[in-house]
């Protein structure tokens, strides 16, 4: 659920090195991506979008759906309600009913499962290609007739909750996790966790459930993406004939329009806060959060270089800064940007090392912020972050499923499959100064800072 | 006609595997093996160097071996720490070692256009690693951090502890990167020592995979690296065969923890753990996926569990199986008596529809391991590890479709025989009560002993 939704990929360049070792003597040109994935998109009359794409390389296929559905529309006293229903779009429907759905899949070799964020929720099947059909009818009707059966309704309650502990109850990460973006977006529809509080999750019944399904669940709030051993033309005609009846949405994009609307997502709360939590850890954890932007802005990918430089890699700055060298400060530290669809949190997580004070690191924290900016950027690191990007994006692309993912996570938060050959040049483009700009903004900002330790007070 | 779809389904899946296996080259660079798996759709690569030891090497010195891979890139005579880390990162190169007791592996990809300079870099520290202590201390502090931290992450703590419980009595109990009380003894001429042995002593093989481009490292591997085929030490060992004494339970207790984590499962001695499609449909009927026994009867009858999986399997000369799940407090006596249950009635519950099931479902997913370049590497590189055949890669799915329901049954009867379980839990130590009027060989010890 951590996940950050839009990869961005790098770039228009690619270098060439010489032989030496010494990094000095690095020398790079420029020239461009070879990357243009063969992509047929379709729209049927119901606003259903369809994405195919062919890989002959092995006979199996992916196939995802995003639904435009997510925890930012959930209402006070049905938090979770986005994420339960995603388990119970598994518990059967009018034609496939209760266990046929993953029986049928694992059955024949594939696999089923799905993920629920603030933004969207997704569905994805890895299978052997002659499951096509069979796959595209279960789809079809889990979308038109879905029992929520009260029988499994209540176990799979049970399955949620059983879940919540695992990420937060009994994890100190996850606690951590939730405190910040309980307090960074409160008062929006992001404060909270997508797994619900534990209160509304015991109490959501099937019947706002099921409006929720209604309501959220048709053809023109979907995207699916294929892709595999398969026909483009082919795999339309089938959807067309499975999916092409159904009606669409009624007053839905006024709806999401309104819920949507940015004044919703502003930051409600002055920063500047400091929360802790007590916890297992023995040596105290933290994250400093700081306000982000929405996925898509030329902030955001600034932002995303920022991160980058400062703290996503073994040469990063505050990698070296606080975990190498004569006096390490902690065990571990991350920087990311959280993109979502209307707003963002740009954080950085840390381990103190034991016998590490709190108070001194916050004290020399405040420090190093006043110079962060001129130490950590510059055209060699900028550099560096694109090559690191241009990696990232090349590794995540071999699979089906992998190809999936990233047409539709471009479909969905760009509304264009092929987003990323744009993406690519906005990250290309992106200068010192520009990263120099937004790294003084960030660190001249607000921030909240919260940590979490088995001697912080148990309130 | 379900039969016939299934071999049509399964026969698509047969030949696209034969069909990889003409992806598959061998060569010989000085004496070194290399196998080139060849992909041409992106212009990257990963290489895989294998070094045929790991932690049993270690001797006074726990942890002296992962520590020698994780410091390798600390520091040479010409370069700092920080140089050799911006130098890689700038080439967006991806690279690590990796330990286990039976062998250890290092691994790097990146860009086919920058494999030479980043493998000359790699070369230079297996050639020249001083292994500082300044960097040293640092992850001898980091480790200890991540140990003492264990008390928060009850799911790797249960592994960590069911590891060295269910392998007691075999050389593979102790952990590969040593415990707390190791580290403060590792020393920089130690890691040197240690990295001398497997450039000049340990045999290697280099597996590849990428463009024709990528071959173009021999010359670095022969010259830079200075590995050559005279290094032939292979890891062996023999040991007596662990016996089981029955069932065992051990409750290892953190504070405040609200859920359960449970582990069981046992050492597999030789003879247990070799018939590789066997072990593969009994892990999968019990614990595969969303439509597995104990998925059912645990998530989807009763509502106990999140997620549950089990697995059994080798290594060269040992094997181990294991289920894993966990639950909150108040669920854990009606999880393990459903467990019980579904393991004592295998041989009873495993009918000809299930078994056929588990069977299409293993055998129809055998093409998804060929899907990822790098997993399909690791494969091959294990083959040879094993000491088998490449061939037993791509005949799993016609091994699998040949093992018969009875053959299942009592594998599973056998590796998962209730009776010789050792069932970790990790949690509070109220549980102690209720575990000690069910089974009569209860051990509550601190997640302390586990760090």
């Amino acid at each position: 659920m951590l996940q950050r939704k839009f990869q961005i990929f790098s770039l228009l360049v690619a270098l060439v090195f010489t032989a030496s070792c010494s990094h000095n003597q690095q020398q790079s040109h420029t020239s461009e991506v070879d990357l243009d994935l063969d992509v047929k998109k379709f729209t049927l009359d119901n606003g259903l979008r369809l994405l195919v794409y062919e890989n002959n390389r092995l006979p199996i296929v992916s196939y995802y759906t995003f639904f435009d559905v997510g925890g930012r529309y959930e209402e006070n006293g049905t938090t979770g309600a986005t994420h339960f229903l995603e388990h119970m779009m598994f518990k059967g429907a009018k034609k496939y009913g209760p266990r046929e759905f993953d029986t049928y899949i694992e059955r024949n070799g594939g696999s089923t499962n799905a993920y629920t964020t603030f933004d969207n929720t997704v569905y994805y099947e890895s299978f052997p290609k002659a499951s096509l059909d069979k796959i595209i009818d279960m789809e079809s009707d889990r979308l038109q007739h879905l029992l929520l059966e009260e029988k499994s309704f209540e176990k799979e309650r049970q399955v949620v909750l059983e879940e919540r502990k695992m990420r937060y109850e009994n994890s100190d990460k996850g606690k951590l996790y939730l405190a910040m973006m309980k307090d960074v977006f409160k008062g929006t529809p992001y404060g909270g966790s997508v797994i619900g509080d534990k209160k509304d999750v015991e109490n959501l019944n099937r019947d706002q459930m099921m409006d929720f399904f209604k309501r959220f669940y048709t053809p023109d709030n979907a995207i699916i993406v294929i892709s595999g051993d398969v026909d483009a033309s082919d795999v339309y005609s089938k959807i067309k004939s499975a999916f092409g009846s159904i009606k669409k949405s009624e007053n839905l994009a006024q709806y999401k329009r309104e819920k949507d609307a940015p004044k919703h997502y502003q930051f409600k709360k002055k920063f500047e806060n400091e929360i802790r939590l007590h916890g297992q850890s023995e040596n105290p954890i933290f994250m400093i959060a700081y306000k982000g932007e929405p996925v898509g802005s030329d902030k955001s990918y600034q932002l995303d270089i920022l991160s980058s430089i400062l703290g996503q890699s073994e040469s990063s700055y505050l990698n070296q800064l606080w975990t190498k060298g004569k006096h390490p400060k902690l065990g571990a530290t991350y920087v990311a940007n959280y993109t979502m669809k209307n707003n963002g949190v740009f954080y950085i997580y840390g381990e103190l090392l034991h016998k590490v004070s709190l108070s001194s690191f916050k004290n020399s924290y405040e420090k190093m912020t006043r110079n962060i900016c001129d130490e950590a950027i510059s055209e060699r690191t900028l550099q560096k972050t694109k090559n690191q990007f241009l990696v990232q994006y090349y590794g995540s692309l071999e699979t089906n499923a992998e190809v999936a993912r990233f047409l539709g996570n471009n479909e969905f938060f760009a509304g264009s499959y092929d987003f990323y050959k744009k993406e690519i040049d906005i990250i290309n483009a992106i200068t010192v100064s520009q990263v120099m700009k937004v790294c003084k903004e960030v660190f001249n900002d607000e921030k909240i800072f919260v940590s979490i330790w088995n001697k912080h007070p148990n309130k | 006609m379900k039969k016939i779809v299934n071999s049509l389904l399964c026969l698509a899946a047969i030949t696209s595997a034969n069909a990889m296996d003409t992806d598959v080259e061998k060569f010989n660079w000085n004496g070194i093996e290399v196998v080139w798996l060849k992909d041409n759709r992106y212009p990257t690569y990963n290489i895989n160097i294998y070094f045929a030891d790991g932690a049993l090497s270690d001797q006074s010195h726990k942890g002296e071996t992962r520590f020698m891979f994780s410091l390798i890139d600390a520091g040479t005579r010409r370069f700092s720490q920080k140089d050799i880390a911006e130098n890689l990162d700038f080439y967006g190169v991806s690279y690590g070692g990796d330990v286990n007791h039976e062998y250890s592996t290092f691994k790097i990809s990146g860009l086919v256009k920058d494999i030479d300079p980043t493998m000359r870099k790699i070369c230079h520290l297996f050639a020249d690693a001083t292994f500082p202590k300044v960097e040293l201390d640092n992850l001898v502090k980091k480790s200890k951090n991540e140990a003492r931290n264990l008390s928060s992450n009850h799911s790797a703590l249960a592994s960590n502890a069911f590891r060295e419980i269910s392998l007691d009595g075999s050389p593979y109990s102790y952990p590969v990167d040593g415990k707390l009380k190791d580290w403060d003894r590792l020393n920089s001429k130690a890691l040197k020592d240690k990295l001398n042995y497997f450039n000049k002593d340990v045999l290697k093989r280099i597996y590849l995979s990428g463009p024709k481009d990528v071959l173009s490292i021999k010359r670095i591997i022969n010259e830079d690296c200075g590995w050559t085929g005279e290094a032939k030490k292979v890891r062996e060992i023999t040991y007596k065969p662990v016996q089981s004494s029955g069932i065992e339970v051990t409750l290892v207790t953190v504070p405040n923890a609200n859920q359960a984590q449970i582990r069981m499962g046992r050492f597999l001695n030789k003879g247990e753990f070799e018939k590789r499609a066997s072990l593969a449909l009994s892990g999968h009927y019990l614990g595969g996926g969303f439509t597995s026994r104990l998925m059912r009867e645990l998530r989807t009858n009763r509502g106990l569990v999140y997620s549950v999986a089990a697995y059994s399997g080798g290594q060269k000369d040992y094997g181990r199986s294991v289920i894993s799940t966990f639950t909150k407090n108040e669920n854990v006596m009606e999880l393990l008596n459903v467990v019980e249950t579904t393991l004592k009635d295998v041989k009873t519950t495993m009918d000809n529809e299930s078994f056929d099931f588990v069977q299409n479902s293993l055998a129809g997913s055998d093409p998804f391991r060929f899907e990822k370049t790098s997993s399909y590497l690791n494969e091959l590189m294990f083959m040879d590890h094993l000491g088998r055949p490449y061939s037993d890669v791509y005949n799993l799915q016609s091994q699998i479709l040949k093992t018969s329901k009875e053959e299942v049954a009592n594998t599973t009867e056998q590796i998962f025989n209730w009776n010789e379980q050792s069932i970790v839990i990790v949690g509070d130590k109220s549980l102690a009560k209720d575990l000690k009027k069910k089974f009569k060989n209860v051990k509550v010890v601190s997640f302390k002993n586990f760090l």
